[in-house]
């Protein structure tokens, strides 16, 4: 069927549009060839049915348009929005009696009612061109201005309207949104809220492992003391049974602090205060340190401890105080859980050196395959005969991997292991850079204990023409106002003035805040990290007290002083 | 809104529709029309639609509506000068003025109101001539 011409589309909403819409039908038919009777019929139809949409509140758009294919036919539709729907009632009934046909469709969200009459093939204007008819429909005069102005209002209001229900979808939606966003954000506080239990909830037992930890030192420690005593040759006899159960006492005793102290140990890693102390370490001593302290804990001649020499002999850097437990706690491990057979640590490069993998392997029980990862949680013990004969805490491995963690590296069991267990340490080499010291006009060495002055100051012979020491931070302010020093090593807990405060001083001063300083401490470094903060000093534990870690600590602290110094000029 | 002239010619009133009509007007003529019948006393109404194109079911009850209104003040209703497209189109509506009487021209129309009114004063006449008259 070939497409309708449309020849004009009018909007029916009042009242007055029934006889707007009866005056365009009665043009529309003349001009399409209609002859009077039909004009008549196809006018009162249009003005019945329009009436019907209008006294219903319904707006209607009705378009006229000719369908010009052999029959011609007038078709005239009048669409509406099924959002407000309409009874027909008599307008339609005329409709039906007047016209040719008459078809009512309701579909999804639009009515729409298309009334057709045949154009006699005799009539002029079904020959004529379209544009002949609707240059014949706009000519006539008929609409007046007010018309028009009042059409254009229609559109405008029309057009208002829509624009009206837009605003109120928009509006709506908006509404929705706002209520989803509430939802939201009450739902992030609810999870900021429960995120915060948790976290002062693992604060808070961490705080209490290590409060009840270091309570329960104290008397274990007096404990053992006394038994100590009991036991000592010099003190009253006791009888062979009454010794036998003191040695218990002071046996059990011991196994209780282990225990208590790697709770504490953990209790410290997890708190998130440990910071590795990175120094250059020799891994032939520390691999000898370990043999001889876990070699006499070995009691069964069928199991043999075997540290291999590592593979090479330069120093590395990194915590050895970390390193050290780590090995310890997984060699002590292996020892726990193996009858007979051997504990084997042996040490390997990876990553073109830039990397450690120590393994520590054993032919005892070995680790279901399901448990290599639980036994890394806390408290976690894989059930068994031997584990329940043991003491134990369950606390080993996970302190271990912690370590491992804050070194910058990884703990891992080999999954493919079938017999044994193989614990693989991944610990990554801090850069093979060891400072060196050039040498100096003057040091100054600032410590209210002579001995340790003397002995620093043996170490630092070879790197300065003079070496000066004060006893106290007072002292050590005048010396380094009439002279300054190209170093200086200060001492935290001094009289007088601390070392932080006569820091805080020298960085205050722009004449001086460029003197490299360390900071000399036998507390760990645990609990300086927050207290050093700022005061760009290098940190000298004195338990670890070396030629090479003073050496290396004092090198980068003169040359992050010197390099400070440059970038500012 | 535009209002339909009503005139008087002695005690009959001639409502004569020069223009097509809109809801509104065809409303107003019927309160204006109720009203000068009971003003003047009229005693018959002519109705000329003989400029009248259209007249669709609304326009033709009202014809009904006002005939039977002007009843009420005594009065008789003729329509007249209806033309042939009109008068089919309401044939094919199936619509019925009730008692709307039709007359061929104004002349005509006078007449038979005279007709009916002497015959309701009691008079003998020809009032059979208003009822054989009927839509063409």
């Amino acid at each position: 069927m070939i497409e309708a011409a449309e020849l004009l589309r009018v909007v029916a909403a009042e009242e007055s549009d029934v006889f707007v819409l009866r005056q365009h039908g009665r043009r529309v038919s003349e001009a399409v060839g209609l002859e009077g009777q039909d004009q008549v019929r196809v006018a009162t139809a249009l003005s019945d049915l329009t009436r019907e949409f209008v006294q219903q509140d319904v707006r209607a758009t009705v378009v006229f348009s000719v369908c010009q294919n052999g029959a011609n036919h007038l078709i005239i539709e009048f669409h509406w929005n099924l959002g407000t729907d309409i009874e027909f009632g008599v307008g339609f009934d005329t409709a039906q009696r007047l016209m040719d046909d008459v078809r009512l469709a309701r579909q999804e969200h639009r009515g729409t009612v298309v009334l057709t009459k045949q154009i006699p093939a005799s009539a002029p204007g079904a020959v004529e061109p379209l544009n002949r008819m609707r240059a014949l429909l706009s000519g006539e005069p008929e609409t007046s201005p007010l018309e028009v102005l009042r059409a254009q209002n229609q559109e405008l209001a029309d057009a208002l309207e829509h624009l009206e229900v837009r605003r109120q979808d928009q509006e709506r939606l908006n509404k929705e949104l706002d209520e989803t966003n509430r939802g939201v954000v009450a739902l992030y506080a609810e999870l900021n809220e429960k995120s915060a239990q948790l976290k002062a909830a693992s604060e808070a037992k961490t705080r209490f492992w290590s409060n009840i930890s270091h309570e329960l030192r104290g008397p274990l420690n007096s404990v053992m003391g006394l038994a100590n005593l009991l036991l000592a040759p010099d003190s009253d006899p006791l009888t062979e049974e009454q010794h036998q159960q003191v040695r218990l006492i002071r046996d059990s005793g011991s196994t209780l602090l282990a225990l208590v102290n790697e709770l504490l140990d953990t209790a410290k890693a997890e708190s998130g205060k440990l910071v590795p102390y990175l120094v250059a370490v020799d891994l032939s001593a520390l691999f000898d340190r370990l043999r001889q302290t876990l070699g006499s804990t070995v009691t069964n001649p069928e199991i043999a401890l075997v540290i291999e020499p590592p593979p090479f002999v330069t120093p590395v850097i990194t915590d050895e105080t970390m390193l050290t437990r780590i090995l310890r706690n997984l060699l002590s491990n292996g020892l726990k859980f193996t009858e007979r057979g051997e504990v084997r640590l042996s040490l390997h490069t990876e990553q073109d050196g830039r990397c450690l993998r120590f393994e520590v392997t054993d032919t005892g029980i070995g680790i279901p395959a399901d448990q290599r990862e639980k036994v890394f949680e806390e408290f976690h013990q894989v059930p068994g005969e031997l584990q329940t004969r043991s003491a134990g805490t369950g606390l080993g491995l996970p302190y271990a991997r912690r370590l491992a963690g804050i070194l910058g590296g990884s703990l891992v069991l080999d999954p493919d292991r079938e017999t044994g267990t193989r614990a693989v340490l991944r610990v990554p080499v801090a850069e093979q850079r060891i400072s060196t010291l050039p040498r100096l006009n003057s040091i100054l060495i600032v410590d209210d204990d002579p001995l340790f002055r003397e002995r620093l100051a043996g170490m630092l012979t070879d790197f300065a023409d003079e070496i000066r020491e004060a006893a106290d931070g007072r002292r050590a302010l005048d010396i380094i106002l009439e002279d300054p020093p190209d170093l200086a090593f200060v001492d935290l807990h001094m009289p007088v003035l601390t070392g932080r405060e006569l820091l805080r001083i020298l960085r205050a001063k722009p004449e001086l805040a460029a003197i490299p300083a360390v900071l000399v401490t036998s507390a760990t470094p645990e609990d300086l990290d927050l207290s050093v903060a700022g005061l760009d000093a290098g940190l000298l534990l004195k338990s670890q007290l070396s030629a090479e870690s003073v050496v290396h600590v004092a090198g980068t602290a003169y040359q992050s002083a010197k390099e400070a110094a440059r970038e500012t000029g | 809104m535009d209002r339909v002239p009503i005139l008087q010619i002695g005690d009959v009133l001639l409502v004569s529709i020069q223009v097509d009509l809109q809801d509104q007007s065809v409303l107003n003529l019927q309160e204006d029309l109720a009203e000068r019948i009971s003003a003047t006393g009229a005693s018959g109404v002519v109705i000329d639609i003989s400029a009248v194109e259209i007249v669709d079911s609304f326009i033709g009850r009202m014809f009904a509506t006002i005939a039977s209104l002007s009843q009420l003040f005594d009065a008789d209703t003729v329509v007249v000068g209806m033309r042939p497209a009109v008068a089919i189109t309401l044939v094919e509506l199936g619509l019925t003025l009730g008692n709307v009487r039709t007359a061929l021209d104004l002349d005509r129309g006078i007449k038979i109101l005279r007709v009916l009114h002497e015959r309701r004063r009691g008079l003998p006449g020809t009032g059979h001539a208003a009822s054989t008259l009927g839509l063409r």
